[in-house]
C-alpha cells in the first residue's frame, strides 16, 4: 500500500457553470486542488450537436456560445488570480451530449484522478439533493466524484484540507476506498480518521441489544484490521460512529470545516462504476463538508 | 458569431489556453454541427412540419387559387430556392446566430438590419401562435375521437378554455426550449416517419373514396390544376404565393445546417434535396387527393368553405378516414409540438444577436449558464406570442387564417431583404465567376425581386375588407391592420432604442461592409 503514495494526485477535472452551482463546484476543486498540489483542469461541456434531432443547428450561435464560454472560463480563471489563489490552472472547453459524459471524458484525456461537481443544484424544497449531473456522474464514473455542498464558495480557499475522513464497512469497496482516502491524505499531507458506520450500518428489525454489542466488537474489527494497512508514516486514528440512524451517528461525529469525507459506492454498482448507497446518501445530506465518492474498484 | 470583439479578459498564462479544437470536433471525431445525411433530412422534415403546415394553408390557398393550388405549390418553391441560395452564400462567409438581422445590417446598415431583424422575429412569433393554435384544435379532436364524444372538439371553439390550453402548450413548450431538451434522434425519425406515411395514407384515403364514388364532392383531375396560368388574377396568384412561401418555410435550414461536416461536401446539399422532393410530392399528393375528394366548392366539407378552411384536415379527417382520423390527429399534434420547439429557437437566436450588437438590450444576449440557450429571448418570444394569440383569438374567429396570410406576407419581407442583402454585400466580386454571378447576383435578386412584389401586392390587396377570411377592423381587411401593426410597431420600437442605444444605431457595434474576395 505504501506505493500509494509516491502515485501523487496530479490533476483534478472540475465541471464548470457560470453561476452559482459552478462557482461551489470551483471553489472546492481549487481548495482540493491547493491542497494536494494537483493541476485543475477546469473543463466546460457544451451541448455537442451530433445528437440534435429537433433543432436545426446554426453554426454562428455554436460560435457565439464558445467566445461566450471562453470569457466565463477567463472570468473564472481571473476570479481565482484576484483571490490570490497559487493553483496551476488549465481551462478547457468540451463537447459531449451530457455534462457528465463530458466530465468522465475529460477526466479520462487527463489522467485526472478526481472529478468535482456540485452536489445539488439548490434543491426546491431547499434540502440538498442530488442533482441531475451528480446523480448522472454516480452512475457511469469510473473516477471518484467529489460533491461540492451548496455555499462552498463561501469557504475560503485558505481554508485548505485538514483532515480526510474515510466512512468504511466491511463491505466490498472498501479496499479501494481505502486506498483512495490513504492517497488524498498523503498528498494534503493530513491526517487520516477511519470512520466504521458498521454499527448503523444494519438491517431494522434487529435486536437492538445484541446489534449493539456485535457491531461494536465488529467495529473495532474492521477498524483495526483497516489500520493495518496503512503505512506507518501516516498519522491515522479511527472511530466507531454509533447511533440509531446514519443520521445521528453523523451528528455525533466531530467535523472539522476543513473536513472532506470519501465513502464507498454501493454493492449495487458493476465494477469500477460509482452508485451511492443508501448510507452514503444519507450521509451526504446530514454531511456539513464536501464528500467524495469512490469507485468499487478505482482505475488501476 | 464572427465580428464578436476578443473577450475582455487578461490573457494570463491560465487564459491563453483555453483549449478546445476550433470547430468543436468532439472524441468522436464528429464536428460539434454535425448531423449526417438522415439527420439532417429528419430536422429539416420536422421544421418545416408538413401536416401542420397543409392543414393550416390548405384552405386560405384554395380560396385564393381554386383548384390551382398544386400549381401554386411547385411555382411557390422558386422564389424560396432562389432566396435559400443566397441565405447560404451569407451563411457561409458570415456565420451568425442574427442571420437576416446581421446580415442585412453588414450589407445595409443599422436601419434596414433592424427592421429585418424584426421581421424574422415578427414572423416566427406569429407562427408560434399559429402552431400553438393548431395543436389545441387537434388536441381537442384527438380527445373527442378517443373518447367517442364529438362534443368534446367542440370545446376548442370556446375562446377561453382554448387560449387557456394554448397558453399552456406555449408554455410546455418555452420549458422544453429553455432546456434545451431535445428528443432522442430515434424518437424523431419515428415521429417524422410517422407523420409522413400519416399523410400518404389520408391522400390514397381520399382518393380510393373518390374510385369508389363515396367523396363529398367528387372533382375530376385535371392538368390545369398544375398550370399557374390558369389562376384567375395577378392579386389572387400573389396571394398564392405569398402563402406557398409559408408551406416551405423552414426548408432552408438544411442547406446550411451542415456546412461544416468534415468530409461530406456534398450532404447540405442532398438533405436539401431530399428533403424538398419529399415534401412537394407529399404536398401536391394530398393537394389533388382533398381537392379531387372533397372540390372547391362551399358546401360542408369543401375546401371553399370559409368555416373549414382554416384548419382542413381537422374537419376531412373524420369523412374520408372514419375511425383511422385519430392518426391524422396525432400525426399533426406531434408535428406541431416538434416544429413548435424548433420555431422557438429562430426568433430566440435572432433576438440574441441583436442584444449582444446593442440593438436591443443587452439582458437579450443572456446565455443560460447551464443549459446553453438564449434564455430570456426564449420566454420573451413565448410571453409575445401568448399575448399575440390571446389578443387574435379575442379579435377574430378567424384568426389562424389571417395570422398565416399576414405570415406570409411577414416572411416575404424579411426574406427579401436577406435576398437583396447578398447581392448588395457581395456586389464587388459578382463577376468573379460563373458561380459567383449566379449565387450572389442572379439567384438571389430575381429572389428577392419576386418576394418583394409578393409583400407589396399582398400589402395593397389586403387592405380590401374582403381580403383573407373576411375579417376587417373598421373597414380595412384584418390581415393589412395585422402587417401594419407589426411593421409600425417594429419601427416605433427602433426609433425608442435608436434613441436609448444610439452605439448600434450609429454603426458602431456591427458596421457596413462587402466582400472583397
Amino acid at each position: 500500500m505504501s506505493d500509494l503514495a509516491d502515485d501523487p494526485i496530479r490533476r483534478i477535472v472540475v465541471g464548470y457553470t457560470a453561476n452559482d452551482s459552478g462557482a461551489d463546484a470551483l471553489a472546492l476543486a481549487t481548495r482540493l486542488a491547493r491542497a494536494s498540489e494537483a493541476l485543475l483542469d477546469i473543463v466546460m461541456v457544451l451541448p455537442s450537436e451530433a445528437h440534435a434531432s429537433t433543432v436545426p443547428t446554426d453554426t454562428g450561435y455554436e460560435r457565439y456560445l464558445k467566445e461566450q464560454s471562453r470569457g466565463w472560463l477567463a472570468e473564472a480563471s481571473e476570479s481565482l488570480d484576484d483571490d490570490d489563489v497559487d493553483v496551476a490552472q488549465l481551462l478547457h472547453i468540451r463537447y459531449a451530449e451530457s455534462f457528465a459524459e463530458g466530465l468522465i471524458a475529460a477526466a479520462h484525456e487527463f489522467g485526472a484522478a478526481l472529478i468535482v461537481v456540485v452536489a445539488a443544484r439548490g434543491g426546491l424544497l431547499g434540502r440538498s439533493r442530488i442533482g441531475s449531473v451528480a446523480n448522472e456522474l454516480l452512475h457511469s464514473s469510473d473516477v471518484p466524484v467529489a460533491l461540492a455542498p451548496a455555499g462552498s464558495r463561501d469557504v475560503p480557499v485558505a481554508q485548505g484540507v485538514t483532515r480526510v475522513t474515510a466512512a468504511i464497512g466491511t463491505r466490498p469497496g472498501a479496499d479501494a476506498l481505502l486506498e483512495a482516502s490513504v492517497r488524498f491524505a498523503v498528498a494534503a499531507h493530513v491526517p487520516l480518521r477511519l470512520v466504521s458506520l458498521v454499527s448503523v450500518d444494519l438491517p431494522a428489525g434487529l435486536d437492538e441489544g445484541l446489534a449493539a454489542l456485535t457491531s461494536t466488537v465488529h467495529a473495532d474489527e474492521v477498524l483495526l484490521a483497516a489500520r493495518r494497512e496503512l503505512p506507518d508514516y501516516l498519522d491515522a486514528t479511527s472511530t466507531a460512529a454509533t447511533g440509531a440512524t446514519v443520521e445521528e451517528a453523523v451528528r455525533g461525529l466531530d467535523w472539522h470545516v476543513g473536513e472532506v469525507v470519501l465513502v464507498g459506492s454501493s454493492r449495487l454498482a458493476t465494477p469500477r462504476h460509482l452508485f451511492l448507497g443508501s448510507t452514503a446518501a444519507k450521509m451526504l445530506r446530514e454531511l456539513p463538508v464536501p464528500m467524495i465518492v469512490v469507485p468499487r474498484t478505482t482505475t488501476p | 458569431m464572427t465580428h464578436q470583439p476578443e473577450p475582455q479578459a487578461p490573457l494570463t498564462e491560465a487564459t491563453v489556453a483555453v483549449d478546445g479544437s476550433e470547430h468543436g470536433i468532439t472524441k468522436k471525431g464528429l464536428s460539434a454541427g454535425s448531423v449526417g445525411l438522415i439527420g439532417a433530412i429528419v430536422i429539416g422534415i420536422s421544421c418545416i412540419a408538413p401536416a401542420y403546415t397543409l392543414t393550416a394553408a390548405l384552405g386560405p390557398t384554395v380560396s385564393e387559387v381554386g383548384v390551382q393550388v398544386p400549381a401554386i405549390i411547385l411555382v411557390g418553391f422558386i422564389p424560396m430556392l432562389l432566396v435559400a441560395f443566397g441565405y447560404r452564400e451569407l451563411n457561409r462567409r458570415m456565420p451568425d446566430s442574427g442571420t437576416s438581422f446581421t446580415w442585412a445590417t453588414r450589407a445595409f446598415g443599422p436601419w434596414i438590419g433592424w427592421l429585418a431583424g424584426w421581421g424574422l422575429v415578427a414572423a416566427t412569433i406569429l407562427v408560434l401562435s399559429n402552431l400553438a393554435g393548431i395543436a389545441v384544435d387537434f388536441l381537442f379532436l384527438l380527445i373527442s375521437q378517443i373518447a367517442g364524444n364529438p362534443e368534446i372538439a367542440d370545446l376548442a371553439t370556446n375562446p377561453f378554455i382554448n387560449v387557456t390550453v394554448c397558453l399552456l402548450f406555449v408554455l410546455g413548450a418555452t420549458w422544453v426550449s429553455y432546456r434545451d431538451m431535445q428528443t432522442t434522434q430515434k424518437l424523431q425519425y419515428w415521429l417524422v416517419g410517422f407523420q409522413v406515411v400519416v399523410l400518404v395514407l389520408f391522400a390514397v384515403a381520399a382518393l380510393v373514396e373518390v374510385a369508389n364514388g363515396n367523396a363529398f364532392d367528387a372533382t375530376a383531375i385535371e392538368l390545369s390544376w398544375f398550370n399557374p396560368f390558369a389562376v384567375e388574377s395577378f392579386s389572387a396568384f400573389a396571394a398564392g404565393l405569398s402563402l406557398s412561401i409559408f408551406i416551405f418555410w423552414g426548408w432552408d435550414v438544411t442547406l446550411t445546417m451542415n456546412e461544416e461536416t468534415k468530409g461530406s461536401e456534398k450532404t447540405p446539399g442532398r438533405a436539401a434535396t431530399i428533403t424538398v422532393v419529399t415534401i412537394v410530392v407529399l404536398y401536391l399528393l394530398i393537394a389533388v387527393a382533398l381537392i379531387a375528394y372533397a372540390g372547391v366548392g362551399t358546401g360542408e366539407y369543401g375546401l371553399g368553405n370559409p368555416d373549414i378552411q382554416d384548419n382542413v384536415f381537422f374537419h376531412l379527417a373524420g369523412p374520408i378516414l372514419g375511425p383511422l382520423a385519430v392518426l391524422v390527429s396525432l400525426a399533426v399534434l406531434t408535428s406541431s409540438a416538434s416544429s413548435l420547439q424548433s420555431t422557438f429557437v429562430s426568433p430566440a437566436r435572432t433576438l440574441l444577436a441583436m442584444g449582444h450588437y446593442g440593438a436591443l438590450p443587452e439582458k437579450f444576449a443572456k446565455v443560460s449558464p447551464r443549459f446553453f440557450t438564449p434564455g430570456y429571448a426564449t420566454i420573451v418570444s413565448a410571453i409575445v406570442a401568448s399575448v399575440f394569440y390571446a389578443v387574435m383569438r379575442f379579435l377574430s374567429e378567424d384568426v389562424l387564417w389571417d395570422t398565416i396570410t399576414a405570415l406570409g406576407m411577414m416572411i416575404c419581407f424579411y426574406y427579401g431583404i436577406t435576398a437583396f442583402a447578398c447581392v448588395w454585400f457581395f456586389r464587388r466580386i459578382w463577376w468573379r465567376s460563373v458561380r459567383n454571378f449566379f449565387f450572389t447576383l442572379l439567384f438571389p435578386l430575381v429572389g428577392g425581386v419576386i418576394l418583394g412584389v409578393l409583400f407589396f401586392t399582398t400589402l395593397i390587396d389586403s387592405m380590401n375588407p374582403d381580403y383573407g377570411s373576411g375579417s376587417n377592423v373598421f373597414g380595412v381587411g384584418l390581415v393589412f391592420v395585422l402587417g401594419m401593426v407589426v411593421l409600425l410597431s417594429g419601427v416605433a420600437i427602433m426609433l425608442w432604442q435608436a434613441w436609448k442605444r444610439p452605439a448600434f444605431f450609429r454603426g458602431q457595434t456591427l458596421s457596413r461592409a462587402a466582400a472583397e474576395d
